[in-house]
């Protein structure tokens, strides 16, 4: 109505004394404009988790398909053979991931209670930045940069041996391990902060060592936090396939020897779904079923950690 | 200060627990690595006065190779059988041609697979000389997708280089109804697929183009990437079926037990005597055998277009690379039983899986290149 800016304003003054008629109809106004806006909101979210039950919904229908003992007792067999399973790919991802969690959670934990407890520095400042770059490079890259130093030339270093070592488990653990660092790290960091000054200064006044308090009431405070921050980095990198491919490669076999060539559940399907084999196209489905429901368990204990926090 | 230092020694020792948990399994595995090589000597003395196998693969019993989508399923198949047989563990990483070849040169495989020959850059990065062999032959069909029109459409070698050169933009278009006399072309606009990645069936269907078609050797040539003149690009075999499968008037190039998966139509196309011939196993192994003379002077000599009237043109053999001299004895053994298992037992599972088995005659080539494998 006017463009200048007083006249709004004094509208709202207006609104604010008692003028029946026109507060009434300026009233509907908002109302409507406010129930307008509230049900795109509504609409939004309702777009937002469409995909998700549509994915869940799909997989679950495609991967029950295959749901039977033999598809967790047995390994895949060729294309054209029926049968078979994806054994050896859950066996494999959760040996890299336990891996993988050999190297993340003790880098990651610590490293964000220094970060919290000790960083309020220039060093605190530029670890924080890395961390964040490192969890903005996309994955494949830490395949390529893992592959070049921890695949060739442990090929070149062992290829005289019997059994010489080329993509192994060890590589594809050490991808996913850097991948949890600034995920734990972060989370680690952001909880630690939250723990009251006055416990540690609590625990400082009894007399206890700074470490021990850092240890035991600090972190002990943030513990369900910490465990939430875990689960979700395990979450995100089982389901990880181009840092294994270089590095894991891939295999048909049941294998648990940490130095050779281990499938995984993305890489596994990722080339059944790719296979010519409609079998192996089912199976792909379970192993995406399969996938997916450990990483809503995860999710679902991180909600339940989170939950339990107390202290 | 202290917390410092404790922290420091926590994630030390953390770490010295996790190395010691794996530090088990290494000292397993050197363990066995220590027994092998002393049984290494005795195995690699048996094998030249015995072929049993049994004594062979005490000296290694896993192998790895990468290369090739193409013949993948073949592979698995082999290798899984091979497993049950002589209980050696190989392991495969279908990763495209020229990934296996990448991989052979850094030598972090034992075994290369590709369904196009190395080329002289290719061979000149090798640290040493590598063994060349055929192991199967498949044919990539023309799948087509066209509601309403009859399946196996005639096509010539000149039509689809037309096709795949844009000069031939519309199915009615009078090159392809003068093939197809009384068939009910559509006037939908052909949409050209082709393969995006480096790939040998891209080699094997240019090389069938570029037998039949001068225009498309001078202008565009025979290679696992040509520069395509025209067509939207999809990433493997799935890939461009999926793009056929997806376009209405899609025309492309795949691997037949792709075309068949996808339940796609293909074209019967003319060989170079003339007769229109579907894509089968059989007319597979007739442009094998077709191509025999070229092929016995050289393994890697192209068997697209050979002569012959059940042949059907658009084949291609893929081959396997291993190094003439093995770095490790006991695995160049291990792979010399398991390629003599291929070139035998091995080439009985092919045509099941849509794979044309060897000639005979190719068999026999390749089990004396096969025996000067060091």
């Amino acid at each position: 109505m006017n463009p200048t800016l007083p006249a709004p304003s004094s509208a709202v003054s207006d609104r604010v004394r008692p003028l029946p008629p026109m507060s009434s109809s300026l009233m509907t106004k908002r109302r409507v404009s406010n129930n307008v806006m509230k049900g795109l909101c509504g609409l939004a979210t309702i777009l937002a988790i469409i995909p998700l039950f549509l994915v869940l919904y799909y997989v679950t229908i495609q991967g029950i398909k295959v749901m039977n003992p033999a598809f967790f007792t047995e390994v895949q067999r060729p294309a054209g053979d029926p049968g078979g399973g994806f054994k050896h790919a859950i066996v494999g991802t959760l040996m890299m991931v336990g891996l993988a969690s050999c190297i993340g959670l003790p880098v990651g934990i610590l490293g964000g209670i220094y970060l919290s407890e000790f960083g309020q520095n220039r060093f605190g400042f530029i670890v924080r930045f890395a961390t964040d770059v490192l969890n903005g490079i996309p994955s494949i890259i830490i395949g390529v940069f893992v592959y070049s130093i921890a695949v060739l030339p442990v090929s070149r270093a062992t290829r005289e041996w019997n059994d010489p070592i080329t993509f192994s488990a060890w590589a594809g653990g050490l991808a996913l391990g850097i991948m949890m660092i600034p995920t734990v790290m972060r989370t680690t960091e952001e909880i630690v902060r939250l723990v009251p000054q006055s416990l540690r200064e609590g625990a400082l006044a009894l007399g206890d060592t700074r470490w021990h308090s850092t240890l035991k009431i600090v972190l002990g405070a943030a513990k369900g936090g910490v465990i939430t921050g875990v689960l979700l980095a395990i979450a995100r990198i089982a389901g990880e396939t181009a840092p294994l491919l270089f590095t894991a490669a891939d295999s048909l076999y049941m294998n648990l020897n940490p130095s050779k060539q281990t499938a995984s559940l993305p890489v596994r399907i990722y080339l059944s779904a790719t296979s010519p084999d409609d079998h192996w196209n089912a199976l792909a489905w379970g192993g995406a079923f399969v996938l997916v429901a450990m990483i809503l368990i995860l999710s679902l204990l991180a909600r339940y950690a989170t939950r339990a926090r107390n202290v | 200060m202290i917390f410092q230092r404790l922290c420091a020694a926590g994630a030390a020792l953390c770490f010295a627990a996790a190395l010691a948990g794996c530090g088990g399994n290494t000292a397993e595995t050197n363990a066995a690595n220590d027994a092998n090589s002393a049984s290494t000597t005795n195995a690699a003395s048996s094998t030249s006065s015995d072929n049993s196998a049994s004594t062979t693969t005490e000296g290694a019993t896993s192998l790895s190779g990468a290369g090739a989508t193409f013949p993948a399923p073949l592979y698995t198949k082999w290798f899984d059988s091979y497993n049950q047989a002589k209980n050696i563990k190989i392991d495969y990483q279908s990763v495209g041609s020229g990934a296996g070849i990448k991989q052979l040169t850094a030598q972090t495989v034992d075994f290369g697979a590709s369904d196009a020959p190395l080329n002289e850059k290719e061979k000149a990065a090798l640290p040493s000389p590598v063994l060349t062999l055929p192991t199967a032959a498949g044919a990539v069909v023309i799948a087509y997708n066209l509601p309403g029109a009859p399946k196996n459409l005639k096509m010539t070698g000149d039509a689809i280089a037309k096709i795949y050169m844009g000069t031939i933009k519309t199915w009615n278009d009078p090159a392809i109804a003068a093939l197809n006399p009384g068939a009910k072309l559509p006037t939908t606009n052909i949409t050209v697929a082709h393969r995006s990645d480096g790939s040998g069936t891209s080699y094997i269907f240019t090389n069938f183009l570029a037998s039949a078609s001068n225009d498309w050797k001078t202008k565009v040539g025979a290679s696992k990437s040509p520069t395509w003149p025209t067509g939207i690009g999809g990433k493997g075999n799935d890939g461009v079926a999926s793009a056929v499968k997806q376009a209405p008037g899609g025309i492309g190039y795949v691997e037949l037990a792709y075309a068949k998966q996808n339940g796609l139509s293909y074209a019967s196309v003319q060989n170079k005597d003339g007769q229109f011939v579907e894509p089968t196993v059989d007319a597979t192994t007739a442009t094998a055998e077709g191509a025999l003379a070229s092929v016995q002077k050289d393994v890697t000599a192209p068997i697209a277009n050979s002569s012959g009237a059940k042949a059907y043109p658009i084949a291609g053999f893929t081959y396997l690379m291993v190094y003439q001299t093995a770095k490790n004895p006991a695995k160049g053994a291990a792979l010399k039983e398991f390629l003599k298992w291929a070139m035998t037992d091995g080439q009985k599972q092919a045509a099941a899986l849509d794979y044309a088995p060897l000639p005979k005659s190719i068999v026999d080539l390749n089990l004396k290149s096969i025996d000067t494998l060091k």
